[in-house]
This record gives structure tokens, sequence and C-alpha cells, in this order.
């Protein structure tokens, strides 16, 4: 699945400061859908360069990171459980940083 | 400042609870509406208006500088004043006053930001710089002094660098960023140091009315969240890197412990806040007598005042002059660092700017 | 009293003037004459009062942490009771003719604070036997344990077991003999309180919420104990720890205005005054003192906390272990604001009470202006409500209903997080409601308007007394 991810408000400087990145990830084997859940260990394991505590917290973002969903907040669309599509853009922006 | 194109999430996309025609963009910590991004705007600058008016934070014909870090929140504060100041009719002269501290490859980027900021907003800058004031950058205090402590100076220094460059404008009074997070974030602060008198004033949307250049917050009530999602779909340009002299300073239990609660109760943020307004505190109790600095004039409780000590210990080649557990101006910042084992620390900026 | 300060080596903790002087000096000398070395030989192992037993850290028995393995077991336990004692009696919390109910948890600071209490008045009734007039009375002591198997899942032979082991506590205490009442939770309500209340909660749908309507629940039905069985003091075992915790949460949920009001060593809004005599021991230290004294305690009764309440408690936690003296700095700043009228002792004109604890009795914090009473509490938490919040009952249209004006004189935060929103829901919530809550926010409603009047005509007198 095509995915663009988008690291932002100082995020992008645990993945070598690159903010853009067009990934490729596919549901688990056995299961049918990629889940939010299933991308944010993904982004763990292959994107999170250093510190993937400022980055996660649990099994979810660290509280003050905010998630987008092709522009929406994924508090509207379920966070965790949010299901992804083809071509779907996700943007992770921290708030904790600077001021 | 074009807009991102929007693909709308096939399984049942929410509805706009304000206009009930578009598709909601986010749900507002303050009030758990589901909005679209338009009434967003709206509702944001119009709540940020209402502060504005209800405090009588300022008053028509006043010039106000705005403290421009280059930062989300003095960003969106920038962008959002010289917008409410133009529709409302406000009739003031807005600037930007930006602090240039000399940390290479920090500083120096952001203020680039800033510079932008002043052609996009079309506000005049002024930026005023440690170099200039004091003789000394941050890269060369902290080539002397070394990373303890550091943070103690660039407070001090830029409290002071700000009422300076205000000075130099000629303005009526300086409107910083601190946005509900922050305040929130101080009110605990100051509980967990027992500093009463920080406590009974953290809270007040103006201050130093009896000072040199009063301060105005009018994100007080303002959502960190919302600030930053204001920025993201504006498109508005901010800078968002970490000072190099103080990495991982954000990290602190104070900040993580108001994320956690804005979580699973966002009211949280504006209860503290209601809670140090409401607080018990008898006017009675002693508050520093101020006097002016025999040095360089600024107020001072003290015959010097502490940015005078510092410089002083710098120039001396004495640079630990000054820092200690005196009852100074940073009182209990100190005792803060000291007490951290260099790991975690309770508060999330130490670089001084809570320091109000 | 240790200046708190871990690693302060200095012996200001000495109650005697000049051997600090002496100390200071030998401490001066030493450092001028070897420089930075001060170290005393075996010094690390002896205790820092008394300077002769071993440290508890160094008698290895067991493993402690902090200051408190810097003192012999004698030392650490004689303050830890002279902090129980100071309070008792610089606050006039016990005076001899009181009766004092301590509601006991089964946890350690309860388990504590019943022992304390009892070391107290056993002494107390040492000298009365042994003086010849007689002329002072002791103080008499009840036990009460809140059961609230009503409420929590707790396997019943675990909880008939706690409750055997809570009687033999207080039964195997020294004589004079103490009472132990198990307070059903459930009494709040004069009859079918076990569905009631199970329904009440159920109506609360924030957690936080009904762990805290929980805890007004709890006090109300020890209120109702103490009152019904001629009690005259209620002593609660918080401690240290615990009120940070409520400083902290209280400050989230926005009861800055109120909080003074929880945090004192004595709160006599109620109709039994309450008294906190461990308000400066830490739980770490209360902890410890069960362990070495052998004094049992139950922990199956204690629920976590959960919510928000949860997220303080960890909070003040990590604090805690970052820095030593954290949990006391949030209860002295705390401390630092202005308590209310009712933070001590009512003055009574009962002439038994007697002259040393009035003479030792020292008003803590008290400004003398704080005279005039607030004019309303919240009905369910029995907080002070803020100017800002009170409402104006004349303002509430003619067709509301007592649900509606019941919700309305509740505080802000009660409204929040215990109050259903839904008219329906809340008339069903209002309906569940022990009788005592309602009757309280009638009384204030009324009591609200009389006070107006009363002050009115208080206004009228005076100034026609100074017109003759």
């Amino acid at each position: 699945m095509q995915l663009t991810l988008e690291f932002g408000g100082g995020l992008e400087l645990l993945c070598e400061s690159v903010k853009i990145h067009s990934v490729n990830v596919d549901p688990q084997v056995g299961e049918e859908k990629l889940t939010m859940k299933d991308l944010l260990s993904w982004v763990r394991a292959n994107l999170i360069k250093e510190r993937p505590e400022m980055f996660m917290k649990g099994d979810s973002v660290r509280p003050g990171v905010l998630v987008l969903v092709n522009d929406c907040d994924w508090e509207l669309s379920g966070q965790l459980d949010t299901t992804l599509e083809e071509k779907d853009v996700i943007v992770f922006i921290s708030t904790l940083h600077g001021g | 400042m074009g807009e991102a194109e929007v693909k709308p999430k096939k399984a049942g996309p929410v509805q706009c609870s304000i206009c009930s025609q578009r598709r909601a963009a986010l749900k507002r910590p303050k009030t758990l509406e589901q909005i679209c991004r338009e009434c967003f705007y709206a509702v944001f600058e119009e709540e940020i208006h209402r502060v504005v008016v209800d405090n009588q934070l300022f008053k028509p014909g006043e010039r106000i500088a705005i403290g421009a870090s280059g930062g989300k929140d003095s960003t969106v504060l920038a962008y959002v004043l010289s917008e409410l100041n133009r529709r409302h009719n406000y009739g003031l002269d807005l600037f930007l006053l930006s602090v240039d501290e000399g940390i290479t490859g920090y500083r120096d980027d952001s203020l680039e930001t800033v510079k932008r900021n002043e052609i996009q907003y079309g506000l005049p800058l002024k930026v005023v710089s440690y170099k200039d004031l004091y003789g000394w950058t941050m890269d060369e205090i902290v080539k002397m002094i070394g990373l303890k402590n550091n943070c103690t100076f660039c407070g001090v220094f830029r409290r002071q660098a700000l009422d300076r460059g205000a000075a130099m404008l000629k303005v009526d009074k300086l409107a910083t960023g601190h946005n509900a997070d922050d305040i929130a974030e101080t009110v605990l602060l100051n509980i967990l140091r027992g500093d009463i008198a920080r406590l009974s004033r953290c809270t007040s949307i103006i201050t130093g009315e009896d000072g040199p250049i009063p301060r105005c917050k009018p994100f007080k009530y303002t959502y960190e969240k919302e600030i930053v999602m204001y920025a993201y779909f504006k498109r508005l340009d901010y800078f968002s890197t970490e000072c190099i002299y103080s990495p991982n300073a954000y990290r602190g239990f104070a900040r993580e412990f108001i994320k956690d609660l804005e979580r699973i109760r966002p009211r949280a943020i504006l209860d503290i806040i209601r809670s140090g307004e409401k607080f018990r505190i008898s006017t009675s109790a002693k508050m520093p007598e101020q006097g002016t600095c025999e040095r360089c004039g600024y107020i001072s409780s003290q015959k010097w005042c502490k940015a005078c000590v510092l410089l002083e210990g710098l120039n001396r080649g004495l640079p630990k002059l000054g820092i200690g557990r005196t009852r100074g101006l940073n009182n209990g910042l100190e005792c803060d660092t000291k007490q951290s084992n260099g790991v975690k620390n309770i508060q999330s900026k130490q670089c001084g700017t809570l320091d109000f | 009293m240790a200046c708190g300060a871990g690693n302060c080596q200095s012996g200001c903790f000495r109650d005697d003037d000049d051997s600090v002087v002496t100390e200071k000096k030998k401490l001066t000398n030493r450092t001028l004459s070897s420089g930075s070395d001060i170290d005393l030989p075996n010094h690390h192992n002896l205790c820092l009062k008394c300077k002769v037993n071993e440290t508890l850290a160094s008698s290895g028995t067991v493993s402690v942490d902090g200051d408190i393995g810097r003192f012999c077991f004698d030392c650490f336990r004689g303050n830890l009771f002279g902090k129980f004692k100071l309070a008792v009696t610089s606050n006039a919390m016990i005076s001899p003719t009181d009766n004092v109910l301590v509601a006991f948890s089964g946890g350690p600071s309860s388990r504590v604070a019943l022992q304390f209490v009892h070391e107290m008045q056993h002494k107390a009734q040492k000298n009365f036997d042994a003086s010849r007039d007689r002329s002072l009375p002791v103080f008499g002591v009840g036990v009460a344990f809140v059961d609230e198997s009503a409420v929590s899942r707790i396997p019943s032979d675990e909880f008939d077991k706690a409750i055997q082991d809570m009687k033999s506590i207080v039964s195997n205490l020294a004589p004079p003999d103490k009472a132990f009442h198990v307070v059903p939770i459930e009494s709040v309500y004069s009859s079918n309180g076990r569905d009631r209340l199970e329904e009440l909660l159920n109506a609360v749908k924030d957690v936080t919420g009904k762990e805290d309507l929980l805890q007004h629940l709890r006090m109300l039905s020890l209120q109702k104990n103490a009152y019904e069985n001629g009690y005259t003091k209620l002593l609660l075992g918080s401690c240290t720890s615990r009120i940070a915790c409520h400083v902290i949460s209280a400050t989230v949920k926005g009861q800055g205005y109120s909080l003074p009001a929880d945090i004192q060593y004595v709160d006599a809004r109620w109709e039994i005054p309450v008294v906190l005599p461990l308000r400066d021991c830490l739980a770490q230290e209360l902890n410890m003192l069960c362990r070495l004294d052998g004094l049992k305690t139950m922990e199956v009764l204690n629920s976590p906390h959960s919510g928000i309440n949860g997220l303080v408690a960890s909070f003040v936690t990590l604090l805690q272990e970052e820095n030593p003296s954290r949990e006391c700095t949030i209860v002295r700043t705390a401390g630092k604001l202005t308590p209310f009228h009712f933070n001590q002792i009512p003055e009574s004109d009962d002439s038994n009470v007697h002259l040393a604890s009035r003479r030792r009795q020292k008003k803590f914090n008290l400004k003398p202006n704080e005279s005039v009473p607030p004019e309303s509490y919240c009905p369910i938490c029995n907080s002070p409500l803020s100017k800002s919040d009170h409402i104006n009952l004349s303002s509430l249209g003619s067709d509301q209903t007592n649900a509606d004006i019941f919700g309305a004189t509740c505080c802000p935060s009660c409204q929040f997080q215990i109050l259903p929103k839904e008219p329906v829901s809340m008339e069903h919530f209002y309906s569940l409601l022990p009788q005592q809550f309602v009757v309280q926010a009638k009384d204030r409603s009324f009591s609200m308007q009389r006070q107006l009047r009363e002050q009115i005509q208080d206004f009228l007198l005076s100034d026609s007394e100074d017109g003759t």
C-alpha cells in the first residue's frame, strides 16, 4: 500500500531530518486491512532512527504528537483503529518543540 | 499559503457540528466539538478577539511588540493579531521583536523564519542581540562556562533583552505567545517548587504593569493543539528545532503530565488555569521591593540586576558569580537544575521562556 | 526534624542551639585544616540524632531508603511520633473530654494513626491513674472501618479475613477498650442502600467522578457513624504524600479556590470536626514504621486510583523519586494558601477544656480577617464555593425542577465529573442521592437567602449604633 508520511514540528529530526517519506506498507500476513496501529509500529521499526520515545508511548503516539490522516484529525477517525487506504497521507506533528 | 489537497475518507466522514455542511477536520480539545477547517479558523480567531476585548489587552493607538521567536506560538500570534487588528480596527501599530542569542545553527535559522514573517505579515521587525547588549553571544558564553547553567544566563539575558528591545521600539506593551498548556504547566511548576509569589501572578493575563513594559498573553486560554493545527492548516511558516544547548529540555515531567491529562480530560488544562486564578493567596504576602539596578538602570530588587551580576562574572572570568542559592530572580530555577540528574527535569523549557 | 536536604551533614536537625554552634565550629576548623575531607570515621554508621545507636541502614535488618536510613530505630520512631504529637497539641485536635473516632482503612497510614492515638490515650490513662485529684478525664477512642463490599469486587473470604484481622488489632490494643465499628458505605441510605448506591454510581460516567463520589460517600458514612455513636472528633490518617496528591488533583480539577479547606490539620466544616494529625508524615515513613514495628496492614482493601487521580498519583510518585522532598514542598506551597474560618477547632464555651492544651495551641497561618464564613458549599463534595460560582437562585426560572436547582448549587468540578448531562438522567441521579446531600442543598439555598437578610440586618444595626 502506497502511503505518504509527513513529519513536522521537530519530529523530522528523529528520521534523519527528512520531512516527507513515500512508503510502501502492507497489512500483516493474514490481515486484510492496515490500521494506524500497524502503521505506527512499522514507522517505529523502519523510519525512526533515534529517541523513539519522543515519538511513541506504549503502542500509540506520545501525548502531544498530533496525527492527521488526509488532513483530518485522527481523533475523528478512530485514532489507532483508523483504517488506511491506498494513497493516504498521514501527518505527524509534534507540539512539544520550541515556543 | 495554498491549502493541502483534501481526499475525504470513505468510511463515513464526520460533519462539522457548526456549519453542518463541510467535513469536520478536527476535534476541539476545549469543547470536544468536531468542526471543519473554515469554522475552526472562525472560532479560533473569534475566541482570541474576545480575550483581547474582555481583558482590555490593548487600547486604540497603542504600539505593541510581539515577542517573535520564529516558533509556532509566536508565529501564529503575529498572524492572528495582525489579522484581528485589521478586521476589528484595533488601531494598533504592531511590531515583531526578536532576540538574537547568538546560537549558530539554531537562532540564526529561526531568525530567518522571523524575517520571512516580517515580509509575509507586513510587520516591522526589530532584532536585539546579546552581542550588542551584553558583548557576549551564547556561543561565546557556552565556550566559557560549558553546558551547565547556560540556560540561567540565557533566561536572564532574554528577559531583559526583550524589555530593552521594547523600549527601543517605544512600544506600550509586549505580547507573548504563551499558550494555555504553558500556563497550566507554570501553575504546576510553581506548586512543585513552592514559589507562592510566582504562583499568584503566573495566571495574570497582563503582568508587569508597574514595570517598564507591561506584558500580555493573548493565548492564555488557547490550547497548544489548536495553535499547531491552525499553523498547519494555514501552512504558516514556523521553525521547530530544539535549542542545541538544551536538547531534551522539553522532556519535562510536568509537560508530559499535562499532555497525559489532556488525553483523558482535555478540559484539565483550563481547569488548572482556573485553579491558578482562584487560589486564595493573601495579598499581603511580601513581594520583593522593586528598585533599579545601580549599573544599568534596569528594574532590580538588589543593588545590581541579575543580568549585570552574571555579566560581571563573565567579564571578570568568574562565571559562577550570581549562580547559586541566592534569593534572587532565578531562585528555584537553579535548584531544579541542580537536582536533575541530567536525564529528566520537572519542567519542560529550562531555557527560561516560561519565566513569567 | 532534619533539614530536608538529603546531603545535609551540618547537624542542623539538633534541638540544642549550643551543639549546633560547636558542630559548625568543628566543621569549619576541620575544613580549614584538612581541606575538603571532613568525613569522620564511623560517622555514617551512627544515628544522625542520638549519635549512639547504629543507623537503620547499617543495621541491615531491613532495606531502607533515603533519610530514614540515617537514623536509628528509636530516633526514627520518636521523630515520627513527635510530628504526630506536635500536630495534635498545637492544633488542639484532642481535648480530654473528646471521644475520637479513628477512620481505619487497613492501610499503613491509618494503622499508624491508630497506633499513635492509642499510645497517647494510654499515656493519658497512666497519668490519670497516677494523679491525685483525677480532674482530667481521658479521651475516648473508637475505630471505624468503612465496608465498601457493596461496590468493590473483593473476594468475600479475603474480605472477612481482613475484618477479623482488624478486629483483633483493635482488641489487642492495651486498655482503655476501643469500640470497633464496621460501617457499610450504603448506610448513608436509610433503606435499600445497596441497590440505590450501585445505581447511583452507575449513573456517573466519568471514572474519576465515580471515584470522587465514592470518597464523598465514605466521608458521609463516617460522619453519620461518628454522630450516631457520640464521637466528637473524626481522625483520619491522611499523610503528606496523600495530601500532596490531593493538592495536585484538586488543582487539575479546577478546585483551586476550595483546595486550602481540605489540607489543613483541622477541618470543622463537618458536623463532627475532622483532624489530620499525620499531615506532616510521608507515606514512605509510615510504611517503614509499619514494617519495623510489626504493625499489620491489610493491603487487599486498598484499590489503586484510576483516571485523573491515578495519573496524579503516578506523577507525584515520579517526582518524589526524583527529589525526596517534593511531596513536602507541594504541601508547603498549598499550606501558604489562605485557609477557611472552619480550619480550626471551634472555640467552645466548655470550661472542661484544659488550659494546657489551649496554651499550647498555635494558630498556624490563620488570618484574623478570615472570620466571614463563605456563604455556600457544594452539596456533593462540601467544597466552599467561590463568589463567581455562587448561583443566583432567583435567576433560575420558576419552572426549574428540584434536580435542576440541586445541579446548579454544585461546584463546577462536581457538575462536570459527577452530574449526568441529560436532564432525564439528572432527574434519575437526583432521585438516587442519599437524603443527606439533598437536605444539604436545600438548607444551603435557604441559608444563602437567610444570610443575606442577616447581613442586611447587621448593616442596619451597626448603622443605627453609629448614629447614637
